[in-house]
């Protein structure tokens, strides 16, 4: 359960990009935040994942204040909890799938055992098993779209946030996306979308869209 | 990094070999040598003048010598000539070992037989005096290479051999050596034989020891201009690293902390990271330096240590390992470098991980 | 008058030999340090297998070395040669081991490792072979007067020359400004000539012989 009370983010130059927002976000339920660049939405996910914190108000994830912790805290919060599809994938180039995938999971020092059959887990479901020896800056545009899925789903998180996770990618490709959501959402994980690509709104198996403009939400 | 390491090793190398090369051969020094002056020019002295030294008691025994320099081809070289006296016991080992010297023979160091074929002489050769006169000697054999850095071109003759060809006296030497037995008294033996002969110099071995060693150690000209070359290409590289990460790394570090890796744990790695690298560096390092000393034998480095070329060529570096080197190499680079790794990924890393990605 | 000028002739012949050929003077200084070293060599070389015992006076072997015993050899040689072996050779001498260490051996009285003064070291010997090293003659006597019984040798090192001496032959100067591992000092010196010049240059109190250092003395040297 994820709650945002009265909390607001300003850029330095009074670049407001959340005004005293409230939200609440259910277990298990796939919302879509929706709205155009620059309307807070991507700000919303960013706390959310503790990345950034807000300059007025707080953050609640399963009753932590992570806005109040200390950031060694908070990356553990981050750890466990959240997995973070980016806008622009966040890939590191010089290495492989299998590589990028894993990297989440590095510091929890696992067995070689485990990390493997996690590893093929996660290939398997994201249908990139063939290309994970491959380094990331040699994949298609999809292929790394769902090198960042699968990493993000790696250490098997409760909350999945997906910042635009379609903006790169043709129909044929966004559809596939469409269907790894579904498989997602019925592993029961909380996940919140962040996008303007209408594909979205329409779904049947999308519990709320909200519309967030200028930093506030409507509706 | 890993030159560095070589290049920084191969010196320490090569200067300890020096160093050790040198007590070799300062041993074979006498302890105490007087020398005759006239207006404190170095001069003959009378042979005779050993039995005053032998009567100090702490004196173990004292040696007249013969020994001096001649100028070759119009002094394009100079030859160092030893003579000797078969029975008598000297205090460099050369002069000991070499067997009976027939009459008007002399031993010849590689060096000097090369010289002297240059010059169409294979057989003897004919010493020139001052008045003209020339005075032939035989080659009896050659000497084998031993380990002295400074006299290469080394004649062993006879005593009277060398007195004709410097043209001493019957009774005239060069020098007497003193050696004393318990070196507790070298020092107040020296001061005595300054008193028993006062117009005499009066060199003691130690003081030797103590300019030689000067030359060779850390501190000092040579090596050091070397030492602060790598070091310093060193330190550029450090500053280079600690003064920041470039975006790329910096980027890197902040995805790695959105994907929930702590502070810690980037340290970590990175920490492996820069020990891994300055591990390997320092011991291939230390390998390339090996091969390159006691192998290859130092081509050019030598130079720098050695003022005579020729001599650089046959020069063989002794072996020896120093744990104190080593243990020194290891603290100035692997912590150092490590240091450098991790610090500035700390800088970075404690930064809001979405800052870093923006 | 012709048979005195004859008698004169053999007279002054056999004056002339005898003192040609008897043993010369020369001080024990310069035969220990030169003339015996150099005989040594000149034998080792010339006289391998040459039976030098049979000779019963100096002059009869200085006579046989000079008609070629040895070979051909200059004057200088043939008398280093002849006091050589009529010294050392056939005269008794008798000669300690040299008293060397390892690096593990340490000083029976005060624990020291001794294989960094070498010059110092000292050695009581029993009769069963046992035998103790000390670092300086200190320790050595620390040792000696507490237990007397059934000690063989005493060895000591001379302080000039190293060679290693019977203790109890043996001169000691006390009260120098020579100090020993341990400080103050006895050192010890084959004959009286060599303690006493010792104690005039280096400020030493008085010569002992070995008989006459008692246990106070050597306490009032300190630790």
């Amino acid at each position: 359960m994820i709650k945002l009370i009265n909390t607001s983010k300003i850029y330095d130059k009074n670049v407001v990009a959340l005004d005293a927002v409230n939200i609440e976000f259910k277990e298990g339920e796939l919302i879509v935040l929706k709205g155009v660049s620059g309307s807070g939405k991507s700000t919303i996910l960013s706390l959310i994942a503790g990345l950034i914190k807000p300059t007025t108000g707080e953050v609640l994830v399963n009753e932590k204040k992570i806005s109040k912790i200390a950031d060694h805290f908070v990356s553990s919060f981050r750890q466990e909890n959240i997995g973070f599809v980016f806008q622009k994938y966040n890939l590191i180039n010089t290495l492989s799938v299998a590589e990028n995938i894993l990297l989440p999971l590095v510091p929890l020092n696992l067995t070689k055992v485990e990390l493997k059959s996690r590893l093929e887990n996660v290939l398997k479901l994201f249908d990139i098993e063939d290309k994970k020896d491959t380094l990331v800056k040699n994949l298609s545009g999809g292929e790394q779209q769902r090198t960042a899925i699968a990493r993000a789903n790696i250490n098997s998180p409760k909350i999945i946030l997906a910042d635009e996770p379609t903006a790169n990618l043709d129909e044929k490709l966004s559809l596939e996306f469409i269907d790894i959501l579904k498989e997602l959402k019925s592993q029961k994980r909380t996940i919140i979308l962040a996008t303007h690509d209408p594909l979205f709104f329409e779904l049947d198996f999308v519990d709320k869209v909200i519309q967030v403009k200028n930093g506030q939400i409507i509706s | 990094m890993t030159l560095l390491v070589a290049l920084l090793a191969s010196t320490l190398f090569i200067s300890n070999a020096m160093k050790s090369e040198y007590n070799t051969i300062i041993n074979s020094y006498p302890d105490i040598v007087i020398t005759n002056q006239k207006a404190l020019r170095d001069t003959t002295i009378n042979e005779d003048e050993v039995y005053k030294v032998l009567s100090i008691k702490g004196v173990s025994s004292a040696v007249a010598r013969v020994w001096g320099h001649y100028y070759f081809l119009n002094g394009d070289e100079k030859f160092l000539i030893l003579g000797r006296d078969e029975f008598e016991t000297y205090s460099n080992p050369l002069l000991n070992a070499s067997s009976n010297i027939a009459k008007d023979s002399m031993l010849v160091s590689k060096e000097v037989k090369k010289s002297l074929q240059k010059s169409y002489y294979t057989e003897y050769f004919n010493f020139i005096k001052a008045d003209g006169s020339i005075k032939r000697l035989t080659i009896q054999k050659t000497l084998e290479r031993s380990n002295f850095l400074e006299n290469s071109a080394l004649i062993i003759m006879n005593n009277d051999s060398a007195k004709e060809i410097f043209e001493y006296d019957d009774h005239e030497v060069t020098d007497l050596s003193v050696s004393v037995a318990n070196k507790i008294e070298v020092a107040f033996i020296a001061a005595k034989l300054k008193i028993l002969f006062p117009s005499a110099r009066v060199s003691v071995k130690d003081d030797l020891r103590v300019m030689y060693e000067n030359i060779y150690n850390l501190r000092s000209g040579f090596f050091l201009t070397i030492f602060i070359i790598t070091f310093f290409t060193f330190f550029i590289i450090i500053y280079d690293k600690v003064s920041g990460l470039n975006s790329e790394q910096r980027r890197e570090i902040g995805i790695l902390k959105a994907l929930g890796w702590r502070v810690g744990d980037v340290l970590n790695t990175r920490f492996y990271e820069g020990a891994m690298i300055s591990l390997v560096s320092y011991i291939l390092g230390i390998v390339l330096a090996f091969i390159y000393v006691y192998y290859f034998n130092a081509p050019y480095l030598k130079g720098i240590f050695l003022n005579n070329y020729d001599l650089l060529k046959d020069f063989r570096i002794v072996f020896n390992i120093d744990f104190e080197t080593l243990a020194l190499l290891f603290f100035l680079s692997v912590p150092i470098y490590i240091a450098a790794t991790v610090i500035p990924s700390w800088r970075v890393a404690t930064l809001e991980a979405d800052e870093v990605m923006r | 008058m012709f048979y005195y000028k004859i008698f004169k002739l053999f007279f002054l012949s056999s004056l002339l030999s005898v003192s040609l050929f008897s043993y010369p003077q020369i001080s024990q200084d310069i035969k220990d340090k030169k003339i015996y070293p150099m005989g040594e060599k000149i034998y080792k070389a010339k006289c391998n297998n040459i039976d030098v015992t049979g000779f019963k006076t100096y002059e009869a072997l200085s006579l046989a070395i000079k008609d070629s015993l040895c070979g051909t050899l200059s004057k200088k040689y043939e008398e280093s040669l002849s006091l050589y072996i009529w010294d050392v050779k056939l005269g008794d001498s008798e000669v300690h081991e040299k008293l060397l260490v390892s690096k593990k051996d340490k000083c029976q009285v005060c624990g020291m490792y001794m294989h960094h003064y070498p010059t110092w070291v000292s050695r009581i010997k029993y009769p069963n072979g046992e035998a103790y090293n000390f670092d300086g003659m200190k320790c050595m006597f620390k040792f000696y007067f507490n237990n007397k019984k059934g000690i063989t040798d005493i060895l000591v090192q001379d302080y000039y020359t190293l060679h290693t001496l019977n203790a109890r032959e043996a001169y000691f100067v006390i009260g120098s400004d020579v100090y020993g591992p341990m400080g103050h000092e006895l050192i010890p010196f084959v004959d009286k000539k060599s303690a006493t010049t010792f104690s005039l240059e280096h400020k030493g109190d008085k010569v002992y012989t070995f008989d006459e250092i008692t246990e106070n003395m050597v306490r009032s040297l300190g630790r």
